[in-house]
């Protein structure tokens, strides 16, 4: 029953969460500072090492995440502490991530570092990691707030979302209609940085939202919706896609419609298809979304397992760079698949 | 004869049982922690959605049909009751109506479309499964809701040291053998997925038979949507995608043939409970995942290919 | 006791022998491409983008890996089988052929022949096993994908780090005149190379024959298993050439590039009027059906429609299809 009751308690934290909603950019982006900034007791989970990993993996199928999983192994490897680390990978589905984070507990790995398929889902089975001494620290893109998250060290869905409006509502001179194209419906991803989309789109009144869809990270659909989105609107001004891997298809998509030179492209990740891009037609620029935030993570459990007091959250944040510089990044070599990042080479993924 | 194949095919023993044996054996010399009572009552907890779905698949399957629609229906199910219950202990039986209500009507909607419409099974709840999809998106794009205790509890708490969804699960199994091979109805299923004509010949309400399993089929979908629910903590609008898939794998797995004809519910739930055990030693033997996806359909090959050879070899 | 496939053949009225049965496919097929204009003009009518020749051709693009896909099926369904392994075995075809390529022009021609041979490879051995089993296909091809997706992963190491060579996407989304794309042209192509094999073939009428009665096509002396297994041989073989399409309309080649598809190139395959029980339908319709469901798609989209609100009429478009076909047939039965 005291599960239950933590489940509902953070249940309700979260409701309360989304009740206070997306009132402005300026309060939101106060609110997740002030609860990244909030202190962590760690003493309890205190131990001597070696100590074990678990990673309980949402999914594994997409670069980002195989990239992030390279800087946490590399992070691992430095540590002569840390003795091993297990991979489970839930492949989408959340159900299999509470069990695999229920075989994680079972098999007594002294941390769990995840990135959660739905961040409410596992919860409840993060709590049991919690409660048996099993500290939890969220990685990737999202921040949770939630006494099952022992920590987090993250990017932030929703700062990504609201530097990329503003850059592009600052490219758009404040006006004009857009389309946003966002990852998989009722992904915490896509609630973040929708709603970050609309608490900027309030300070831009100029501005005019005409669709705002799912392409699931996916290039191939992301090309085809906005193949549809081209059919469907005679004109567009802007796009909002935070997500190179999506851009890329988009953008192809404007190209072959002949219709590149009317629209304004946001920012996107460091995705090298997106960065050839860029580098190619000089338009859009980048947003980081670093994976080196895996080698954050495992420094922060690290410093929990030592009972050494940490944050809530630990930022990565994004940063926009204009695609001037992209020169910088781009690998015009490697794989559209690849992401730009400074692993040694004997570490980047094959 | 139909009944006496049903019977020697549970004397005999579907080849999943003996998969079921050499993995315990596997077990047992590698993995000593798999036997922790915390680690089989972890296997049985994460089964029980799984082998819910596979006790309502087995009848649609024995009537020759295939019903796609389960793992979407359990999805909808799971976001309308979350979205009911909020974490409301007093709205528990109200969410047990609603999943008991909502899985039989759709179930029931399902055998009314087949009956009447007379088109393939596997494409009429195609059809349903991406309707019910639809509707649930319609109806929220994020998580919402939370179960009442009771049903945490169903899906992850102890009684008399089991996990209530194991003894669920049991109850449940043992209604649906005792339907499908001690009654005229069981006997009427398997007649009908065997030869329909000579079922309609014999006398037998063919559509009737086969609006009942649509029915059962729906109710344990509700029913596990609800579980799965307990097992999640909030409604996830894509919490059961795929379901319906791994479903039909744990019926065929457990020996019953999707031509129909035959077909055992306690076979359907011992495979279910095989692939959760499966699935739990590859995580605790540090098995990578994308090795894990090539066993588990290597097993699902191998074992059909079992089961295709046996019957022959007993004939 | 025989396989119970095999006793609902027998016990079919002798009334539905194959060729009665196949001359009455014509004006089915006839139908599902007069319910493809009505579609077209409705789409006209709403928004006359539609009726421009660019966007057609941008159609029958985009329907070009789930089309080519689709062709395969179609034999394998004329047969009475089904592959759900096609989505996996596109995904394994982009992957290959994108891994193969490693970035370079001269290394595109080894490339699509290599991702040709897989895909065939894996339908070679999907067709083996059932023709040589019996094994009921929806069950192992379901198996054959799920090993096929984690075979992929392992490969590709969950990113797609095969590199597309310069020239080859290029040359495939180029357009003739500005209007036709090569991609479309190689759709129609490859569904005019499958509509031959299925018409004009000894293999072709065999297919026919075996999916409306196996027993007495087993009876009549056809070579029922060589046939089964050639049908998922071509089906593995379609559906790597839809790998190369999915690679060259969108550049992915990542090991889930295509999940998902199987239960579209199912929809498309059924409303072109072909059937899971097998005997009946073809390409001509099949290529329609593919058509149907993205201009639908499309028409959605342009009406409005949230994606989500896609999912139900696409659920009730596949049902409606199916049922409306098989009134037809029993009125021309009647």
């Amino acid at each position: 029953m005291r599960y239950a009751r933590v489940i509902m308690l953070s249940a309700v934290v979260a409701v309360g969460l989304s009740v206070i909603g997306p009132a402005t950019a300026q309060t939101k982006r106060e609110e997740l500072v002030a609860q990244a900034a909030e202190k962590v007791d760690t003493a309890r989970f205190k131990k001597p090492g070696p100590y074990t990993i678990g990673v309980s993996a949402g999914y594994l199928t997409n670069s980002w995440v195989v990239y992030a999983l390279a800087h946490i192994k590399y992070e691992a490897s430095l540590h002569p502490e840390i003795k091993e680390v297990v991979v489970t990978d839930a492949g989408f589905k959340p159900a299999k991530q509470v069990a695999d984070i229920e075989d994680l507990i079972n098999k007594k790995v002294d941390l769990i570092i995840y990135w959660p398929v739905d961040n409410k889902a596992i919860a409840g089975a993060l709590q049991k990691a919690i409660d048996a001494g099993i500290p939890a620290v969220n990685t990737g893109g999202g921040f949770y707030y939630s006494p099952s998250t022992t920590s987090n060290a993250y990017i932030g869905q929703w700062d990504l979302g609201e530097k990329t409006a503003r850059q592009l509502f600052k490219d758009m001179g404040g006006k004009g209609k857009i389309i946003a194209m966002l990852p998989i419906a009722g992904h915490s991803a896509t609630v973040d940085q929708k709603a970050a989309l609309d608490a900027v789109m309030k300070e831009f009144p100029g501005i005019e939202l005409l669709s705002a869809e799912h392409g699931n990270w996916n290039r191939a659909r992301s090309k085809q919706i906005t193949e549809n989105l081209l059919q469907r609107f005679p004109r567009i001004d802007g796009v909002f896609s935070p997500s190179g891997q999506m851009s890329a298809g988009l953008a192809e998509a404007f190209e072959e419609a002949g219709r590149l030179n009317e629209v304004v492209m946001s920012p996107a990740d460091e995705y090298n298809g997106w960065l050839k891009w860029v580098d190619k037609n000089q338009k859009g620029g980048i947003i980081t979304f670093p994976t080196k935030v895996g080698r954050d993570a495992v420094q922060l459990g690290l410093e929990i397992l030592k009972g050494q007091p940490v944050e809530r959250g630990r930022q990565v944040p994004s940063v926009v760079i204009p695609a001037s510089e992209v020169g910088k990044y781009v690998r015009r070599d490697a794989s559209d698949d690849t992401w730009a990042n400074e692993l040694p080479a004997s570490w980047q993924p094959k | 004869m139909m009944a006496a194949s049903v019977t020697r095919r549970a004397v005999a023993g579907p080849p999943i049982l003996w998969v079921a044996a050499l993995l315990l054996a596997l077990a047992a010399a590698l993995l000593p922690g798999f036997f922790s009572p915390d680690n089989l009552a972890n296997v049985a907890r994460q089964s029980a959605v799984l082998a819910l779905l596979a006790i309502g698949q087995t009848f649609v399957v024995v009537a020759g049909l295939m019903d796609l629609s389960v793992g979407m229906l359990a999805t909808l199910v799971l976001v309308l009751a979350a979205d009911l219950m909020d974490g409301r202990a007093e709205a528990t039986l109200a969410a047990v109506g609603l999943a008991v209500a909502l899985g039989a009507g759709i179930g029931a909607l399902t055998g009314v479309l087949n009956n009447a419409l007379r088109i393939n099974s596997l494409i009429l709840t195609l059809g349903m499964l991406t309707i019910l999809q639809g509707v649930t998106f319609i109806y929220t794009d994020q998580s919402l809701g939370a179960p009442s205790p009771a049903i945490t509890w169903l899906a992850n708490g102890e009684l008399f040291g089991l996990p209530p969804s194991f003894l669920l699960v049991l109850v449940a199994t043992g209604l649906a053998h005792v339907a499908l091979h001690h009654t005229r109805f069981g006997v009427h299923l398997a007649a009908v997925g065997g030869a329909v004509q000579s079922a309609r010949q014999a006398g037998i309400a063919v559509d009737h038979v086969v609006l009942v399993a649509f029915v059962i089929s729906g109710l344990s979908a509700g029913l596990a949507g609800l579980l799965l629910l307990g097992r999640l903590g909030t409604g996830y609008p894509n919490a059961g995608v795929g379901l319906e898939l791994d479903a039909i794998v744990a019926v065929v797995l457990g020996g019953t043939a999707l031509a129909g004809g035959r077909g055992s519910v306690v076979a359907s739930v011992a495979a279910a409970v095989v692939l959760g055990m499966v699935s739990n030693m590859l995580n605790l033997l540090e098995v990578s995942s994308f090795l894990q996806m090539v066993i588990k359909g290597g097993v699902v090959i191998v074992v059909i290919l079992i089961g295709q050879i046996r019957p022959e070899v007993a004939r | 006791m025989s396989r119970p496939d095999e006793m609902a053949a027998a016990a079919l009225p002798q009334a539905a022998v194959p060729q009665p049965r196949r001359a009455r496919r014509i004006p089915e097929m006839l139908a599902i491409w007069l319910v493809l204009v009505a579609l077209l003009v409705l789409a006209g009518v709403l928004s006359d983008a539609f009726l421009r020749p660019v966007y057609l051709g941008n159609i029958v693009r985009q329907a070009a890996p789930i089309g080519i896909a689709a062709v395969g099926v179609t034999l394998v369904m004329i047969l009475g089988g089904v592959d759900l392994s096609i989505g996996a075995t596109i995904s394994l075809g982009a992957v290959v052929c994108a891994a193969v390529m490693a970035g370079e022009p001269a290394n595109i021609a080894p490339a699509v022949v290599l991702a040709c041979l897989a895909g065939a490879a894996v339908g070679t051995l999907n067709g083996a096993l059932i023709a040589f089993t019996g094994v009921s296909p929806f069950i192992l091809t379901l198996g054959t994908a799920i090993t096929l997706y984690g075979v992929t992963q392992l490969i590709t190491g969950g990113t797609a780090h095969g590199i597309v060579a310069p020239g080859f996407r290029e040359a495939f989304n180029i357009r003739i005149g500005g209007v036709l794309p090569v991609l479309g042209l190689a759709f129609v192509g490859v569904a005019g190379l499958g509509l031959a094999v299925q018409r004009l073939t000894t293999f072709g009428r065999r297919l026919y024959l075996i999916g409306s009665n196996p027993a007495t096509a087993r009876l009549a002396g056809l070579p029922v298993r060589r046939t089964v297994l050639i049908a998922y041989a071509l089906s593995g073989l379609f559906g790597g050439l839809g790998g190369l399409a999915l690679l060259a309309r969108s550049g992915v080649s990542g090991s889930l590039a295509a999940s998902g598809y199987e239960f579209d190139v199912l929809a498309a395959v059924v409303l072109g009027g072909t059937t899971f029980e097998g005997g009946r339908g073809g390409i001509g319709g099949t290529v329609a059906g593919v058509l149907i469901l993205f201009v639908a798609f499309n028409l959605v989209n342009v009406v409005g429609l949230p994606y989500h609100a896609q999912l139900v009429v696409k659920g009730a478009v596949i049902i409606a299809a199916s049922a409306l076909y098989r009134r037809m047939r029993e009125a021309r039965q009647a």
